[in-house]
């Protein structure tokens, strides 16, 4: 079948009212929204939120996520210490949960954003399908990633017993932080549509 | 040329030219190429105005209720939702948690304030032109509420804490994963593009 895109046809969507408009058009007369036609900038937008993301991988890994002082002796603890601590004590539900939230999830997302960017980069449009459904699945799983980050500040809230039993968040928790807010910027800056497109 | 126009559409993920779908209330419209949604009819704005007031209605008793009281060696402590808010400004390195409470409870309620804006101008007869802005604006925040994982996150705080110390859950958390859950359903049931499908019926 031979399918026409907006760009042969020189048309333009508003993404905001989803009114269709020719390519001169700059300003929607519906909602005044400003019109774009293709995001220029979304794949360097992508690839260095993606690149941010990587690195702070690592140290969101490796440092302390959260300081539990019980009677002046200090507990320290990394995403997978938590994980461990669950599968411990036989929670082996929410230690799932908290192992593919923090670490899978993570993992799994900047795999895919890469494949995007190799798809659109190379032109590989026979891909364009099944990029698309991989794009829809990490944006759907994107905010989920999060779940550890409540836990800990809600444990902080809950926790304030001064000397006798405190808890406080390691540095790990905004490098962690900084992974999942790059990643779903990254999503987000993303035009499905140049996956699409032949040129 | 622009009457021809209004028939097209074009699928935002795979950016395919189509045909316009008839509008109904009972039918999904995909796109032929890359299987987006191109067109979903939601709830009629009343529903979704009673959903909405009965969400904000459990948000009063969810803040000010104690969420639960936790026991260490004789040394009680209860928390409701605004004494957690008050403690994050108290202590000063809970810039983290200042951000959650933002993204897990003002942001909702925000949104559903920002409902409100939306649909109470459009039930009065006002045109879709009128509300763009909030719009918008609640199309963005969309991506980043994040409610329901603030829920799940809640559930699983309690569980690690049941094994430190002596936890009695309060009304206010219950009240609290009403009014989570009642959000949730009010955003799934708000469909934003109906506002712009309305004018062209």
């Amino acid at each position: 079948m031979n399918y026409k895109s907006d760009r042969d046809l020189g048309l333009v969507l508003c993404t905001h009212c989803n009114s269709v408009f020719k390519e001169e058009q700059k300003v929607c007369t519906k909602c005044k929204s400003k019109l774009k036609q293709r995001d220029k900038y979304s794949l360097a937008k992508t690839l260095s939120f993606t690149i941010v993301a990587i690195i702070f991988l690592f140290p969101a890994n490796i440092l302390t996520m959260m300081e539990v002082t019980t009677l002046g002796v200090v507990e320290s603890s990394t995403i997978l210490d938590g994980i461990v601590y669950f599968f411990e004590t036989e929670s082996y539900l929410i230690a799932l949960v908290i192992f593919v939230a923090s670490i899978l999830v993570p993992i799994f997302k900047l795999v895919i954003l890469i494949y995007l960017l190799y798809t659109t980069k190379y032109n590989k449009t026979y891909l364009a399908k099944n990029a698309t459904k991989y794009y829809r699945i990490i944006k759907f799983i994107g905010k989920w990633s999060m779940i550890d980050i409540f836990v800990v500040a809600l444990m902080i809230v809950m926790v304030q017993f001064g000397n006798l039993s405190n808890i406080i968040a390691g540095p790990a928790a905004i490098a962690f932080t900084i992974v999942v807010v790059s990643t779903m910027l990254a999503t987000e800056s993303f035009d499905t549509r140049l996956l699409w497109d032949k040129d | 040329m622009s009457k021809s126009l209004k028939k097209l559409t074009i699928c935002k993920d795979c950016g395919l030219v189509l045909n316009k779908p008839h509008l109904d209330y009972d039918h999904q419209f995909h796109c032929p190429r890359c299987n987006a949604l191109i067109y979903k009819y939601g709830q009629d704005y009343l529903t979704i105005l009673l959903f909405v007031f009965t969400s904000i209605i459990l948000f009063i008793p969810a803040v000010t209720l104690p969420l639960m009281s936790l026991e260490i060696m004789d040394l009680k402590q209860s928390t409701t939702l605004v004494e957690t808010l008050l403690i994050f400004f108290k202590n000063g390195y809970t810039a983290i948690s200042i951000l959650i409470t933002f993204i897990g409870i003002v942001v909702p309620l925000f949104m559903l304030i920002l409902i409100l804006i939306i649909l109470i101008p459009l039930r009065l007869g006002k045109n879709a032109k009128y509300v763009s802005k909030p719009l918008k604006l609640y199309e963005h925040l969309l991506e980043w509420q994040m409610g329901e994982i603030y829920m799940i996150s809640i559930v699983i705080a309690i569980i690690k804490l049941q094994k430190m110390a002596t936890l009695d859950i309060g009304l206010g958390f219950y009240f609290f994963l009403a009014f989570l859950i009642m959000m949730s359903l009010t955003m799934a049931l708000f469909n934003p593009y109906d506002v712009w499908n309305d004018d062209e019926l």
